[in-house]
Protein backbone atom coordinates (compact mmCIF):
# COMPACT_ATOMS: atom_id res chain seq x y z
CA UNK A 1 0.00 0.00 0.00
CA UNK A 2 2.80 2.36 0.93
CA UNK A 3 4.44 1.56 -2.35
CA UNK A 4 1.39 2.68 -4.34
CA UNK A 5 1.02 5.83 -2.28
CA UNK A 6 4.67 6.66 -2.79
CA UNK A 7 4.39 6.11 -6.49
CA UNK A 8 1.37 8.35 -6.76
CA UNK A 9 3.29 10.88 -4.79
CA UNK A 10 6.25 10.71 -7.16
CA UNK A 11 4.07 11.00 -10.23
CA UNK A 12 2.26 14.04 -8.88
CA UNK A 13 5.50 15.67 -7.77
CA UNK A 14 7.82 14.71 -10.61
CA UNK A 15 5.46 13.58 -13.36
CA UNK A 16 5.72 16.75 -15.36
CA UNK A 17 9.48 17.00 -14.93
CA UNK A 18 9.82 13.39 -16.00
CA UNK A 19 7.72 14.05 -19.07
CA UNK A 20 9.95 16.97 -20.05
CA UNK A 21 12.95 14.81 -19.38
CA UNK A 22 11.46 12.03 -21.50
CA UNK A 23 11.23 14.54 -24.33
CA UNK A 24 14.94 15.30 -23.90
CA UNK A 25 15.61 11.55 -24.03
CA UNK A 26 13.60 11.25 -27.23
CA UNK A 27 15.32 14.18 -28.96
CA UNK A 28 18.73 13.00 -27.80
CA UNK A 29 17.99 9.53 -29.15
CA UNK A 30 16.61 10.85 -32.42
CA UNK A 31 19.57 13.15 -33.07
CA UNK A 32 22.13 10.53 -32.11
CA UNK A 33 20.49 7.79 -34.17
CA UNK A 34 20.23 9.92 -37.30
CA UNK A 35 23.90 10.70 -36.85
CA UNK A 36 24.67 7.03 -36.18
CA UNK A 37 22.78 5.92 -39.29
CA UNK A 38 24.76 8.29 -41.50
CA UNK A 39 28.05 7.25 -39.88
CA UNK A 40 27.00 3.61 -40.11
CA UNK A 41 26.14 3.84 -43.78
CA UNK A 42 29.41 5.57 -44.64
CA UNK A 43 31.53 3.02 -42.78
CA UNK A 44 29.48 0.13 -44.19
CA UNK A 45 30.34 1.45 -47.66
CA UNK A 46 33.98 1.61 -46.62
CA UNK A 47 33.81 -2.02 -45.59
CA UNK A 48 32.26 -3.29 -48.82
CA UNK A 49 34.22 -0.90 -51.05
CA UNK A 50 37.06 -3.33 -51.67
CA UNK A 51 39.46 -0.40 -51.11
CA UNK A 52 42.07 -1.55 -48.61
CA UNK A 53 42.64 1.79 -46.86
CA UNK A 54 38.92 2.48 -46.43
CA UNK A 55 38.33 -1.00 -45.09
CA UNK A 56 41.09 -0.58 -42.54
CA UNK A 57 39.75 2.80 -41.45
CA UNK A 58 36.31 1.26 -40.91
CA UNK A 59 37.83 -1.70 -39.08
CA UNK A 60 39.76 0.61 -36.77
CA UNK A 61 36.68 2.71 -35.98
CA UNK A 62 34.56 -0.33 -35.24
CA UNK A 63 37.32 -1.95 -33.19
CA UNK A 64 37.84 1.08 -30.97
CA UNK A 65 34.17 1.92 -30.48
CA UNK A 66 33.00 -1.61 -29.85
CA UNK A 67 35.97 -2.32 -27.65
CA UNK A 68 35.23 0.21 -24.90
CA UNK A 69 32.28 0.76 -22.59
CA UNK A 70 30.00 3.56 -23.68
CA UNK A 71 30.36 5.35 -20.37
CA UNK A 72 34.14 5.53 -20.88
CA UNK A 73 33.72 6.93 -24.37
CA UNK A 74 31.15 9.37 -23.12
CA UNK A 75 33.43 10.74 -20.41
CA UNK A 76 36.41 10.71 -22.72
CA UNK A 77 34.61 12.62 -25.45
CA UNK A 78 32.88 14.97 -23.05
CA UNK A 79 36.02 16.06 -21.30
CA UNK A 80 38.16 15.69 -24.41
CA UNK A 81 35.96 17.76 -26.69
CA UNK A 82 34.98 20.36 -24.16
CA UNK A 83 38.64 21.13 -23.55
CA UNK A 84 39.00 22.06 -27.22
CA UNK A 85 35.65 23.47 -28.29
CA UNK A 86 32.68 24.48 -26.20
CA UNK A 87 29.73 22.21 -26.85
CA UNK A 88 26.48 22.13 -25.00
CA UNK A 89 26.03 19.07 -22.81
CA UNK A 90 23.26 17.93 -25.11
CA UNK A 91 25.41 18.20 -28.24
CA UNK A 92 28.33 16.43 -26.62
CA UNK A 93 26.04 13.65 -25.44
CA UNK A 94 24.34 13.23 -28.80
CA UNK A 95 27.70 13.21 -30.55
CA UNK A 96 29.10 10.52 -28.28
CA UNK A 97 25.98 8.38 -28.55
CA UNK A 98 25.95 8.81 -32.33
CA UNK A 99 29.57 7.78 -32.71
CA UNK A 100 28.96 4.79 -30.48
CA UNK A 101 25.82 3.46 -32.19
CA UNK A 102 27.37 4.22 -35.56
CA UNK A 103 29.82 1.36 -35.17
CA UNK A 104 27.08 -1.16 -34.55
CA UNK A 105 24.91 0.24 -37.30
CA UNK A 106 27.86 0.07 -39.72
CA UNK A 107 28.06 -3.65 -39.05
CA UNK A 108 24.32 -4.06 -39.49
CA UNK A 109 24.40 -2.27 -42.85
CA UNK A 110 27.50 -4.14 -43.98
CA UNK A 111 25.90 -7.46 -43.13
CA UNK A 112 22.67 -6.64 -44.89
CA UNK A 113 24.44 -5.34 -48.02
CA UNK A 114 26.56 -8.47 -48.17
CA UNK A 115 23.53 -10.67 -47.63
CA UNK A 116 22.04 -9.54 -50.95
CA UNK A 117 22.72 -12.16 -53.59
CA UNK A 118 25.68 -11.30 -55.83
CA UNK A 119 23.45 -12.01 -58.80
CA UNK A 120 21.54 -8.81 -58.10
CA UNK A 121 24.62 -6.66 -58.60
CA UNK A 122 25.63 -8.72 -61.63
CA UNK A 123 22.22 -8.39 -63.24
CA UNK A 124 22.27 -4.64 -62.64
CA UNK A 125 25.77 -4.29 -64.07
CA UNK A 126 24.82 -6.45 -67.06
CA UNK A 127 22.10 -3.90 -67.81
CA UNK A 128 24.72 -1.19 -68.11
CA UNK A 129 24.20 0.29 -64.66
CA UNK A 130 27.33 1.83 -63.12
CA UNK A 131 28.31 0.50 -59.66
CA UNK A 132 26.90 3.48 -57.77
CA UNK A 133 23.55 3.39 -59.53
CA UNK A 134 23.28 -0.39 -59.12
CA UNK A 135 24.03 0.02 -55.42
CA UNK A 136 21.47 2.78 -55.00
CA UNK A 137 18.66 1.36 -57.10
CA UNK A 138 19.07 -2.38 -56.68
CA UNK A 139 21.19 -3.46 -53.70
CA UNK A 140 20.49 -0.82 -51.06
CA UNK A 141 16.69 -0.91 -51.14
CA UNK A 142 16.80 -4.65 -50.56
CA UNK A 143 19.58 -4.39 -48.00
CA UNK A 144 17.76 -1.65 -46.14
CA UNK A 145 14.65 -3.76 -45.85
CA UNK A 146 16.69 -6.59 -44.42
CA UNK A 147 18.45 -4.22 -42.02
CA UNK A 148 15.26 -2.99 -40.38
CA UNK A 149 14.79 -5.69 -37.72
CA UNK A 150 18.39 -5.54 -36.42
CA UNK A 151 18.35 -1.78 -36.87
CA UNK A 152 15.22 -1.53 -34.76
CA UNK A 153 16.94 -3.58 -32.12
CA UNK A 154 19.93 -1.25 -32.22
CA UNK A 155 17.68 1.80 -32.04
CA UNK A 156 16.06 0.48 -28.88
CA UNK A 157 19.49 -0.14 -27.39
CA UNK A 158 20.38 3.43 -28.40
CA UNK A 159 17.32 4.78 -26.65
CA UNK A 160 18.17 3.00 -23.42
CA UNK A 161 21.88 3.80 -23.67
CA UNK A 162 21.01 7.48 -23.80
CA UNK A 163 20.41 7.20 -20.04
CA UNK A 164 24.17 7.22 -19.56
CA UNK A 165 24.45 10.87 -20.56
CA UNK A 166 22.86 11.60 -17.20
CA UNK A 167 26.44 11.49 -15.97
CA UNK A 168 27.50 14.36 -18.19
CA UNK A 169 24.77 16.59 -16.81
CA UNK A 170 22.21 16.27 -19.60
CA UNK A 171 18.86 16.56 -17.88
CA UNK A 172 17.21 13.64 -19.56
CA UNK A 173 15.04 11.00 -17.94
CA UNK A 174 17.59 9.14 -15.88
CA UNK A 175 19.30 12.32 -14.79
CA UNK A 176 15.97 13.55 -13.46
CA UNK A 177 15.49 10.26 -11.65
CA UNK A 178 18.86 10.65 -9.97
CA UNK A 179 18.01 14.07 -8.63
CA UNK A 180 14.44 13.14 -7.75
CA UNK A 181 15.45 10.21 -5.59
CA UNK A 182 18.08 12.35 -3.87
CA UNK A 183 15.23 14.73 -3.13
CA UNK A 184 12.52 12.39 -1.95
CA UNK A 185 14.60 9.56 -0.43
CA UNK A 186 12.53 6.99 -2.31
CA UNK A 187 15.01 5.46 -4.75
CA UNK A 188 13.08 2.22 -5.24
CA UNK A 189 9.82 3.92 -6.19
CA UNK A 190 11.53 6.62 -8.25
CA UNK A 191 13.43 4.14 -10.39
CA UNK A 192 10.29 2.08 -10.72
CA UNK A 193 8.43 5.05 -12.18
CA UNK A 194 11.32 5.98 -14.45
CA UNK A 195 11.48 2.39 -15.60
CA UNK A 196 7.85 2.67 -16.66
CA UNK A 197 8.64 5.81 -18.62
CA UNK A 198 11.40 4.00 -20.50
CA UNK A 199 9.12 1.04 -21.08
CA UNK A 200 6.50 3.33 -22.59
CA UNK A 201 9.06 5.00 -24.85
CA UNK A 202 10.37 1.65 -26.08
CA UNK A 203 6.82 0.45 -26.68
CA UNK A 204 6.08 3.46 -28.88
CA UNK A 205 9.39 2.99 -30.67
CA UNK A 206 8.73 -0.70 -31.32
CA UNK A 207 5.28 0.07 -32.62
CA UNK A 208 6.63 2.56 -35.16
CA UNK A 209 9.38 0.16 -36.23
CA UNK A 210 6.90 -2.67 -36.71
CA UNK A 211 4.70 -0.50 -38.86
CA UNK A 212 7.69 0.56 -40.93
CA UNK A 213 8.78 -3.03 -41.40
CA UNK A 214 5.35 -4.08 -42.59
CA UNK A 215 5.02 -1.15 -44.93
CA UNK A 216 8.33 -1.81 -46.62
CA UNK A 217 7.59 -5.48 -47.01
CA UNK A 218 5.69 -5.19 -50.26
CA UNK A 219 7.16 -8.00 -52.26
CA UNK A 220 6.72 -10.75 -49.76
CA UNK A 221 3.53 -12.64 -49.24
CA UNK A 222 3.08 -13.74 -45.64
CA UNK A 223 3.86 -17.31 -44.71
CA UNK A 224 0.70 -19.33 -44.38
CA UNK A 225 -0.47 -19.50 -40.83
CA UNK A 226 -1.35 -22.72 -39.14
CA UNK A 227 -5.02 -22.11 -39.78
CA UNK A 228 -4.48 -21.75 -43.51
CA UNK A 229 -2.54 -24.95 -43.62
CA UNK A 230 -5.25 -26.86 -41.88
CA UNK A 231 -7.85 -25.51 -44.24
CA UNK A 232 -5.66 -26.44 -47.19
CA UNK A 233 -5.20 -29.94 -45.83
CA UNK B 1 29.77 -8.89 -84.23
CA UNK B 2 31.98 -10.47 -81.58
CA UNK B 3 35.58 -11.46 -82.11
CA UNK B 4 37.64 -13.14 -79.44
CA UNK B 5 41.36 -13.62 -79.86
CA UNK B 6 43.61 -15.66 -77.59
CA UNK B 7 41.43 -15.15 -74.54
CA UNK B 8 42.84 -16.53 -71.31
CA UNK B 9 41.48 -16.42 -67.79
CA UNK B 10 42.59 -17.93 -64.51
CA UNK B 11 41.10 -18.06 -61.06
CA UNK B 12 44.15 -18.25 -58.84
CA UNK B 13 46.24 -21.14 -60.09
CA UNK B 14 43.36 -22.69 -62.00
CA UNK B 15 43.39 -21.79 -65.65
CA UNK B 16 39.75 -21.75 -66.71
CA UNK B 17 40.16 -20.48 -70.26
CA UNK B 18 43.19 -21.19 -72.41
CA UNK B 19 43.78 -19.32 -75.60
CA UNK B 20 40.20 -19.11 -76.85
CA UNK B 21 39.63 -17.60 -80.28
CA UNK B 22 36.28 -17.39 -81.96
CA UNK B 23 34.10 -15.17 -84.05
CA UNK B 24 30.36 -14.72 -83.82
CA UNK B 25 28.60 -13.16 -86.76
CA UNK B 26 25.46 -11.09 -86.76
CA UNK B 27 22.28 -13.16 -86.34
CA UNK B 28 24.25 -16.25 -85.53
CA UNK B 29 23.12 -18.55 -82.74
CA UNK B 30 26.08 -20.19 -81.06
CA UNK B 31 25.61 -22.81 -78.39
CA UNK B 32 28.41 -23.56 -75.95
CA UNK B 33 28.45 -27.04 -74.51
CA UNK B 34 30.83 -28.88 -72.24
CA UNK B 35 31.10 -30.52 -68.85
CA UNK B 36 30.81 -28.37 -65.75
CA UNK B 37 34.09 -26.62 -65.12
CA UNK B 38 34.94 -26.59 -68.80
CA UNK B 39 34.89 -22.80 -68.82
CA UNK B 40 31.77 -22.16 -70.87
CA UNK B 41 30.09 -19.90 -68.33
CA UNK B 42 33.32 -18.04 -67.72
CA UNK B 43 33.70 -17.45 -71.45
CA UNK B 44 30.19 -16.05 -71.58
CA UNK B 45 30.80 -13.81 -68.59
CA UNK B 46 34.02 -12.51 -70.15
CA UNK B 47 31.98 -11.34 -73.14
CA UNK B 48 30.15 -8.75 -71.08
CA UNK B 49 32.98 -8.18 -68.64
CA UNK B 50 31.33 -9.53 -65.53
CA UNK B 51 34.53 -11.51 -65.51
CA UNK B 52 37.73 -9.75 -66.56
CA UNK B 53 40.00 -11.53 -68.99
CA UNK B 54 43.66 -11.96 -68.08
CA UNK B 55 44.91 -11.68 -71.63
CA UNK B 56 43.73 -11.72 -75.19
CA UNK B 57 41.41 -9.45 -77.09
CA UNK B 58 37.65 -9.04 -77.23
CA UNK B 59 36.13 -7.07 -80.05
CA UNK B 60 32.46 -6.13 -80.02
CA UNK B 61 30.87 -4.27 -82.96
CA UNK B 62 34.31 -3.70 -84.49
CA UNK B 63 35.54 -2.04 -81.34
CA UNK B 64 38.38 -3.64 -79.41
CA UNK B 65 37.40 -3.40 -75.77
CA UNK B 66 40.15 -2.03 -73.62
CA UNK B 67 39.00 -2.66 -70.08
CA UNK B 68 40.81 0.41 -68.79
CA UNK B 69 39.65 2.92 -71.35
CA UNK B 70 36.36 1.73 -72.78
CA UNK B 71 33.20 2.56 -70.86
CA UNK B 72 32.10 -0.97 -70.00
CA UNK B 73 28.64 0.24 -69.03
CA UNK B 74 28.13 1.41 -72.60
CA UNK B 75 29.38 -1.93 -73.92
CA UNK B 76 27.00 -3.82 -71.63
CA UNK B 77 24.04 -1.86 -72.98
CA UNK B 78 24.66 -3.65 -76.24
CA UNK B 79 25.19 -7.07 -74.72
CA UNK B 80 22.14 -8.49 -72.96
CA UNK B 81 22.55 -11.23 -70.40
CA UNK B 82 20.17 -13.84 -69.02
CA UNK B 83 21.24 -15.71 -65.91
CA UNK B 84 20.62 -19.21 -64.64
CA UNK B 85 18.95 -17.89 -61.50
CA UNK B 86 17.02 -15.11 -63.27
CA UNK B 87 18.25 -12.41 -60.90
CA UNK B 88 15.10 -10.38 -61.19
CA UNK B 89 14.90 -7.44 -58.82
CA UNK B 90 12.52 -8.68 -56.11
CA UNK B 91 11.62 -5.22 -54.82
CA UNK B 92 10.23 -4.15 -58.19
CA UNK B 93 7.23 -5.31 -60.16
CA UNK B 94 7.70 -7.12 -63.44
CA UNK B 95 7.14 -3.90 -65.37
CA UNK B 96 9.52 -1.96 -63.13
CA UNK B 97 12.14 -4.64 -63.71
CA UNK B 98 11.84 -4.20 -67.45
CA UNK B 99 11.89 -0.39 -67.53
CA UNK B 100 14.64 -0.03 -64.91
CA UNK B 101 17.55 0.12 -67.33
CA UNK B 102 15.85 2.09 -70.11
CA UNK B 103 14.77 4.75 -67.61
CA UNK B 104 17.82 4.93 -65.38
CA UNK B 105 20.60 3.98 -67.77
CA UNK B 106 19.35 5.20 -71.14
CA UNK B 107 17.38 8.05 -69.57
CA UNK B 108 14.24 7.37 -71.54
CA UNK B 109 10.94 8.86 -70.51
CA UNK B 110 8.97 6.56 -68.28
CA UNK B 111 5.91 6.53 -70.55
CA UNK B 112 7.97 5.61 -73.58
CA UNK B 113 9.85 2.90 -71.69
CA UNK B 114 6.60 1.51 -70.33
CA UNK B 115 5.06 1.27 -73.77
CA UNK B 116 8.12 -0.56 -75.06
CA UNK B 117 8.15 -2.80 -71.98
CA UNK B 118 4.53 -3.79 -72.48
CA UNK B 119 5.34 -4.78 -76.05
CA UNK B 120 8.21 -6.90 -74.79
CA UNK B 121 6.04 -8.49 -72.13
CA UNK B 122 3.48 -9.29 -74.80
CA UNK B 123 6.24 -10.89 -76.80
CA UNK B 124 7.16 -13.21 -73.95
CA UNK B 125 3.47 -13.75 -73.17
CA UNK B 126 3.33 -12.04 -69.77
CA UNK B 127 1.25 -8.93 -70.28
CA UNK B 128 -1.07 -9.95 -67.45
CA UNK B 129 1.84 -10.19 -65.01
CA UNK B 130 3.13 -6.65 -65.54
CA UNK B 131 2.13 -5.43 -62.10
CA UNK B 132 2.98 -8.41 -59.93
CA UNK B 133 6.20 -8.95 -58.03
CA UNK B 134 8.67 -11.61 -59.23
CA UNK B 135 7.98 -13.74 -56.19
CA UNK B 136 4.52 -14.51 -57.48
CA UNK B 137 5.85 -15.93 -60.74
CA UNK B 138 6.86 -19.45 -61.68
CA UNK B 139 10.49 -20.08 -62.67
CA UNK B 140 9.64 -20.13 -66.33
CA UNK B 141 7.77 -16.86 -66.08
CA UNK B 142 10.64 -15.31 -64.16
CA UNK B 143 13.08 -16.29 -66.85
CA UNK B 144 10.86 -14.86 -69.57
CA UNK B 145 10.69 -11.58 -67.65
CA UNK B 146 14.49 -11.66 -67.42
CA UNK B 147 14.65 -12.06 -71.18
CA UNK B 148 12.28 -9.12 -71.67
CA UNK B 149 14.35 -7.06 -69.25
CA UNK B 150 17.53 -7.75 -71.21
CA UNK B 151 15.78 -7.01 -74.52
CA UNK B 152 14.55 -3.66 -73.23
CA UNK B 153 17.96 -2.15 -73.94
CA UNK B 154 17.73 -3.35 -77.55
CA UNK B 155 21.01 -5.25 -77.35
CA UNK B 156 22.94 -6.39 -80.41
CA UNK B 157 23.66 -9.74 -78.86
CA UNK B 158 22.09 -11.80 -76.09
CA UNK B 159 24.07 -14.05 -73.78
CA UNK B 160 22.26 -16.91 -72.03
CA UNK B 161 23.98 -18.58 -69.10
CA UNK B 162 22.21 -21.92 -68.59
CA UNK B 163 18.81 -20.23 -68.77
CA UNK B 164 16.82 -23.41 -68.12
CA UNK B 165 19.04 -25.21 -65.61
CA UNK B 166 17.23 -23.90 -62.55
CA UNK B 167 13.78 -24.68 -63.90
CA UNK B 168 11.42 -27.54 -63.20
CA UNK B 169 11.36 -29.79 -66.27
CA UNK B 170 7.84 -28.84 -67.29
CA UNK B 171 8.79 -25.14 -67.39
CA UNK B 172 11.82 -25.53 -69.66
CA UNK B 173 9.73 -25.57 -72.83
CA UNK B 174 8.21 -22.10 -72.47
CA UNK B 175 11.64 -20.49 -72.01
CA UNK B 176 13.15 -22.37 -74.93
CA UNK B 177 10.18 -21.36 -77.09
CA UNK B 178 10.83 -17.71 -76.26
CA UNK B 179 14.49 -18.15 -77.15
CA UNK B 180 13.61 -19.85 -80.42
CA UNK B 181 11.37 -16.92 -81.33
CA UNK B 182 14.25 -14.58 -80.65
CA UNK B 183 16.58 -16.62 -82.81
CA UNK B 184 14.04 -16.67 -85.63
CA UNK B 185 13.80 -12.88 -85.47
CA UNK B 186 17.51 -12.71 -86.14
CA UNK B 187 18.92 -11.99 -82.69
CA UNK B 188 22.58 -12.81 -82.29
CA UNK B 189 22.75 -15.27 -79.43
CA UNK B 190 25.40 -17.07 -77.42
CA UNK B 191 23.86 -19.77 -75.29
CA UNK B 192 25.37 -21.99 -72.64
CA UNK B 193 22.99 -24.88 -72.22
CA UNK B 194 22.54 -28.58 -71.68
CA UNK B 195 19.41 -28.62 -73.82
CA UNK B 196 20.75 -30.52 -76.80
CA UNK B 197 17.41 -30.48 -78.59
CA UNK B 198 17.55 -26.69 -78.55
CA UNK B 199 21.10 -26.75 -79.89
CA UNK B 200 20.16 -29.17 -82.60
CA UNK B 201 17.13 -27.21 -83.70
CA UNK B 202 18.25 -23.61 -83.38
CA UNK B 203 22.03 -23.35 -83.32
CA UNK B 204 24.06 -22.33 -86.32
CA UNK B 205 27.15 -23.58 -84.55
CA UNK B 206 27.85 -25.67 -81.51
CA UNK B 207 31.12 -25.20 -79.70
CA UNK B 208 32.42 -27.90 -77.39
CA UNK B 209 34.63 -26.72 -74.56
CA UNK B 210 36.78 -28.97 -72.42
CA UNK B 211 39.29 -27.85 -69.80
CA UNK B 212 39.17 -24.29 -71.02
CA UNK B 213 39.83 -25.10 -74.65
CA UNK B 214 37.61 -25.23 -77.69
CA UNK B 215 37.84 -28.80 -78.86
CA UNK B 216 35.20 -28.65 -81.54
CA UNK B 217 33.24 -26.01 -83.43
CA UNK B 218 30.74 -27.27 -85.96
CA UNK B 219 27.20 -27.17 -87.24
CA UNK B 220 24.95 -29.15 -84.89
CA UNK B 221 24.12 -31.69 -87.59
CA UNK B 222 27.81 -32.50 -87.84
CA UNK B 223 28.74 -32.21 -84.20
CA UNK B 224 25.93 -34.36 -82.86
CA UNK B 225 25.94 -37.07 -85.51
CA UNK B 226 29.60 -37.25 -86.24
CA UNK B 227 31.72 -35.69 -83.48
CA UNK B 228 35.34 -35.46 -84.52
CA UNK B 229 36.89 -35.23 -81.12
CA UNK B 230 37.00 -37.94 -78.51
CA UNK B 231 36.09 -35.51 -75.70
CA UNK B 232 32.95 -34.47 -77.57
CA UNK B 233 31.99 -38.06 -78.20
CA UNK B 234 32.31 -38.99 -74.53
CA UNK B 235 30.47 -35.87 -73.38
CA UNK B 236 27.55 -36.50 -75.74
CA UNK B 237 27.37 -40.14 -74.69
CA UNK B 238 27.08 -39.08 -71.08
CA UNK B 239 24.27 -36.62 -71.54
CA UNK B 240 22.18 -38.01 -74.40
Amino acid sequence: MDFLINITDIITHHGKAFLEAAWVTVSLTAVSLVMASVIGLVFAFFKVSGVFVLQKVADAYIFVVRGMPLIVQLMFLYYGISSVIVLSDFTAGALALGIHSGAYIAEIFRGSIQSIDRGQMEAARSLGMPYGLAMRRIVLPQAFKRAIPPLGNQFIIGLKDSSLVAYIAVTELFNRALSAQADNFMPFETYFVVGLYYLALVAIFSFILNRLEKRLDTSRTPLPTRKHKEVAA
Amino acid sequence: MIKVRNLAKSFGSLQVLKNISLEIKKSEVVVLIGASGSGKSTLLRCLNFLEMKDSGEIEINNQVIDVKHTDLNKVREHVGMVFQHFNLFPHMTVLENVIEAPVHVKRKMKAEATEKAMQLLARVGLTDKAHVYPEQLSGGQKQRVAIARALALEPDVMLFDEPTSALDPELVGEVLATMKDLAREGMTMVVVTHEMSFAREVADRVIMLADGEMVEDAHPSVLFSNPQHDRTRRFLQQIL
